[in-house]
């Protein structure tokens, strides 16, 4: 089940694959074009695996979609070629087009829910992918149950006649994959095609891709917003901002030398694994990513660029080779810097979030402790008759939030993670065990102890969209949380104020509705309104994970500021290992409702107990290319049901030393661990804890 | 596909569209569509028609002249009816009975069934109940209903009231209780509720505004519809009772002389279709513009 994988030697390269050239895409309306797509020329050789990655807005997607000519009105490729195979495919009748859709060319989509037809057998949709391009019946049903085989799905003779819903979410991506593989395309286009899925899932699919890319011989493109994808899988990266292609060149040389200022400062911003900066600010990148209604009229990073000089204000720069063969960037200022910009100076701060010292009081108190909580979610849904049996998503959980630490939570979708969260502040009804709030038991929810926790711990959700109601302004939404605390007239508008200024935006847009604000900006609004009622715990249940990239280190730095200012205690729920890295003192792991390792940050990651903590690290994608030849731990299958969870050691269904690897060990599936001490002194859920080591 | 920039982001807005209550903005940009206006100016004219009708022609509904029966001349553009009475005349004082029923008792309709759909407020157990309770209404075509109406009162302008405010209830109910089970799971209201907002403060200040989209269209949907249940009952005799005209009783009385004057008819029925296309097409475009992303 461990192995390690790397890249295969870059084939010759003599013709592109597919080659893009001054490619531009806009959508047109009354108020004029917006410019998604401006300018953007790449290659693809055969054997590639090229990764184009950007944030939302960057152009990426419109990229591929225009590629195969899929733009929806009012969408419409402007200038360019793309060229496949000696023709211009921009200029093909749509007839031509359709027939090299999918047979030469195939598309993955990001998520795999919608990109199945529900009312149809999966062998039948992979069958209809080749009879479309003129295959007989039979041929492409004996071919799609080899694709099935090919694509990792197990049983395939079975599995070819279940419906969509009848496989996971990791198995339908492989069905995608599948059908997309069909007709044997040269070129694989797929946008985002892991994003959706858990990191375990993700693992599995990045390793798929790969080994389709030497067992077949075909080019990928891979459309991402994760660096880490990236270095994990391709060969080639083109690094898009505000539209346009800002850096391009091997993965090898934009990792290790970028000569971009913003894929430099892109990489320096984000939290990783082996963090050694806990409790430093990240170098976030100040701003918020171009408009793409209203691009700036220069380079499109100029704004938050700490290079920018006149000349980058007034037109765009040229993609101009720098660095080594293949390598270029469009900066006139490093492609002046000839032995490269010194990145290394430290990036400036954006004036709210300069941090203090951590100096969190040693043995604080426990301003928020859970014990052996359960929570059912399956009874809640009561028929007239019969009430559903109980589905304990949260099922026997203890832990602690200290005055000034945070405590990370990590686990995957349906771990029981968001139940746990919001078991705590009432929103989830509490079947068993206790909660204690700055040391007063409130499990049992009623009026006087809502009115306590809601006083002492608030809640950050997850998307900054979602978490604001559209039709408040900003002061109103500040208000209705101040008015708990009896602040009217004047003191209140001081304090709205105030709020405002402590999480770096500007008091006049008080008066502003929730759609006038970039993410980041509501995520500020969402933190402000949690503050407002001055509590001393804060849940962030996901709080960077539906922002942009360069906009994450700002929020995470803005979170510890206030940790440090306020001496809060944070319960910090995230599935992104690296993130729980850097803010976390402690970490909790989460698997199927149970907490199946418990420790110090430092050390759960530098040396996990549970098996599936290093699953979980090594599954982990990571922005470097020297960390392409670890030893990965890909986990087998999905996550269980929490309605029917396995028995004896929820794990065992998946773990690389239980009695999968080895039938010997019958203790697993008849024992259900418990979180105890190991001999090394750490708690862990395992039988064999400490058993499988991480290599570095 | 989320992260397509098929629309521009409103971040590049000027100051001023900012501090716009963006429900406000969204329902006049639906007047100002083609549809928006052309239903609207249909509905004005109406209006107008129905509330000068007095001061056009203060002899009322009632004046008779020599001659019964015409067909549509310069004189009575509509015609004369069975009594030598101009249709045009009586057609526009039927426009005063049609208007004033729908627009009091559809936004009555609307808000006594948006309350009643919310009981599940109160309790999720009378919530259920008063759901079921509307459902029964349904089970009453409005013409079933307003027979039984008529039964227990007498035809007329009440029980056309009533007819109509019933007949909205059950849709009314359900958008509200549909909006407040929807946003239960928003994330703005389980905001508002870890910050210790009640249940009635949720309602009145989040899951409220948030339904009213709905419940404006729904409600221009149930002028139509309520019109036609004025129109629908009087056919039948059951509305309002002569000599008081309105639309449904000038067109039961165009049938019956259908031989006899062939566009007696018509006159009528075009005031009707004109209502009727008239809050159709205001209905559309607040539906397309509340719906616009």
């Amino acid at each position: 089940m461990t192995s390690t994988e790397s890249p295969a030697p870059v084939m010759a390269k003599d013709a592109p694959l597919l080659r893009v050239e001054g490619l531009r895409t806009e959508f047109r309306s009354k108020k004029g074009g917006i410019k998604a797509v401006n300018d953007v020329s790449f290659d693809i050789y055969p054997g590639d695996v090229l990764g184009i990655v950007g944030e939302s807005g960057s152009g990426k997607s419109v990229t591929a979609r225009s590629i195969m000519r899929m733009l929806r009105p009012p969408g419409e490729v402007v200038a360019g070629s793309v060229r496949f195979g000696g023709e211009d495919l921009l200029t093909l009748p749509e007839r031509e087009m359709r027939r090299r859709r999918g047979s030469k060319v195939a598309l993955v989509f990001q998520d795999p829910q919608s990109a199945l037809n529900p009312v149809m057998k999966v062998g039948d949709q992979i069958v209809e992918a080749m009879t479309v391009h003129g295959v007989g019946k039979q041929a492409a049903r004996e071919r799609a149950s080899d694709l099935l085989e090919q694509v990792g799905i197990p049983d395939v003779q079975t599995k070819i006649d279940h419906y969509p819903h009848q496989f996971s979410g990791g198995m339908r991506q492989r069905v995608v994959i599948a059908i997309a593989l069909a007709n044997d395309p040269a070129l694989l286009i797929a946008d985002e095609p892991t994003t959706a899925l858990d990191v375990t899932i993700q693992a599995q699919i990045l390793r798929l891709l790969a080994r389709l890319r030497t067992e077949l011989g075909i080019a990928i493109a891979i459309i991402t917003h994760d660096m880490g994808v990236v270095a994990e899988l391709c060969t080639d990266v083109v690094v898009m901002y505000g539209g346009r292609t800002v850096e391009k060149g091997t993965v090898e040389q934009v990792f290790e030398q970028p000569r971009h200022p913003y894929t430099a400062a892109l990489l320096a911003a984000m939290p990783r694994l082996d963090d050694d900066r806990t409790g430093r600010s990240l170098p976030a990148i100040p701003g918020a990513p171009p408009d793409p209604a209203a691009p700036p009229p220069g380079c499109p990073f100029a704004p938050r660029c700490r290079f920018t000089e006149e000349a980058c204000e007034q037109e765009p720069p040229a993609l101009l080779q720098i660095g080594g063969a293949g390598q270029a960037a469009a900066c006139f200022v490093a492609q002046r810097a000839a032995g490269g910009l010194d990145f290394s100076a430290p990036v400036r701060d954006e004036p709210a979030t300069t941090t203090g010292t951590p100096a969190a009081p040693p043995a604080a108190e426990a301003v928020l402790e859970v014990r052996d909580l359960r929570v059912d979610v399956g009874s809640r849904r009561r028929g007239l008759f019969h009430r559903e049996p109980p589905v304990y998503a949260v099922d026997s959980v203890s832990l602690s939030v200290h005055a000034g630490r945070t405590l990370g939570l990590v686990g995957e979708s349906g771990c029981g993670k968001s139940t746990l969260s919001r078991s705590i502040v009432g929103i989830n009804r509490v079947a068993g065990g206790s909660i204690l709030v700055d040391g007063a038991d409130v499990s049992a929810m009623g009026e006087q102890e809502l009115t306590r926790v809601r006083s002492s711990v608030q809640y950050l959700f997850q998307d900054p969209y979602a978490s604001l109601n559209p039709r408040r302004t900003i002061r109103q939404s500040l208000a209705e949380a101040l008015a708990f605390r009896g602040i009217g007239g004047r003191a209140r508008e001081e304090a709205a104020r105030s709020l405002m200024t402590q999480v770096g935006l500007r008091a006049e847009h008080l008066d502003r509705y929730p759609h006038a604000f970039s993410g980041g900006q509501r995520q500020r609004i969402g933190i402000a309104r949690a503050l407002a009622r001055q509590p001393r715990t804060l849940i962030l249940d996901e709080p960077v994970s539906a922002l942009d990239m360069s906009i994450q280190a700002q929020i995470i730095n803005l979170l510890e500021k206030l940790q440090n200012e306020l001496g809060l205690g944070y319960l910090f729920i995230a599935h992104d290992l690296s993130v729980v890295r850097h803010l976390s003192d402690t970490v909790a792991v989460m698997y199927l409702g149970r907490i199946v390792e418990y420790g110090d940050a430092a050390e759960v990651y530098g040396n996990p107990q549970h098996p599936y903590t290093a699953a979980l690290l090594s599954s982990s994608p990571v922005p470097s290319v020297s960390a392409r030849s670890r030893e990965r731990i890909i986990l087998p299958g999905d996550l269980p049901s929490p309605a029917n969870p396995p028995t004896g050691c929820r794990f065992r269904t998946r773990c690389p030393i239980g009695p999968l690897a080895q039938p010997d060990r019958t203790i697993c599936t008849e024992v259900d661990p418990q979180l105890t001490l190991t001999a090394t002194g750490r708690r862990a859920a395992c039988h064999f804890a400490g058993e499988l080591a991480l290599q570095a | 596909m989320a992260d397509l920039p098929l629309a521009p982001s409103d971040v590049a807005l000027p100051e001023a569209r900012r501090r716009l209550n963006p429900t406000l903005v969204r329902y006049l940009s639906a007047l100002r569509t083609p549809k928006g206006v052309v239903g609207l100016s249909i509905l004005v004219l109406m209006g107008l028609a129905a509330l000068l009708a007095p001061v056009l022609f203060p002899g009322g509904y009632d004046q008779q002249g020599p001659q019964a029966l015409t067909g549509m001349s310069g004189k009575h553009i509509f015609g004369v009816d069975e009594f030598g009475r101009d249709i045009f005349v009586r057609s526009l004082y039927g426009l005063r009975i049609d208007l004033s029923l729908i627009l009091t008792a559809v936004p009555l309709s609307m808000a006594v069934g948006t309350l009643l759909g919310l009981s599940g407020v109160i309790s999720e157990r009378l919530g259920a109940a008063v759901q079921r309770l509307l459902d029964v209404v349904i089970g009453f075509p409005g013409l079933i209903l307003g027979i039984c109406l008529v039964a227990i009162l007498q035809p007329g302008w009440p029980a056309l009231f009533l007819t109509i405010l019933i007949s909205g209830l059950p849709t009314a109910g359900r958008l509200a209780r549909g909006a407040w089970l929807a946003q239960q799971s928003r994330e703005y209201v389980l905001a508002a509720r870890v910050l210790g907002v009640s249940r009635w403060q949720l309602l009145v200040r989040h899951v409220l505004p948030n339904a009213m989209d709905a419940i404006v269209v729904n409600g221009a949907v149930w002028m139509v519809v309520g019109v036609y249940i004025e129109a629908g009952l009087s056919i039948v005799g059951l509305g309002v009772q002569p000599p008081t005209p309105s639309l449904g009783v000038l067109l039961n009385n165009g049938l019956r002389f259908v031989t006899q004057s062939p566009t007696y008819i018509v006159g009528p029925a075009l005031l009707l279709l004109l209502v009727s296309v008239g809050f159709s097409l205001l209905s559309d475009a607040l539906n397309e513009a509340v719906n616009r992303r």
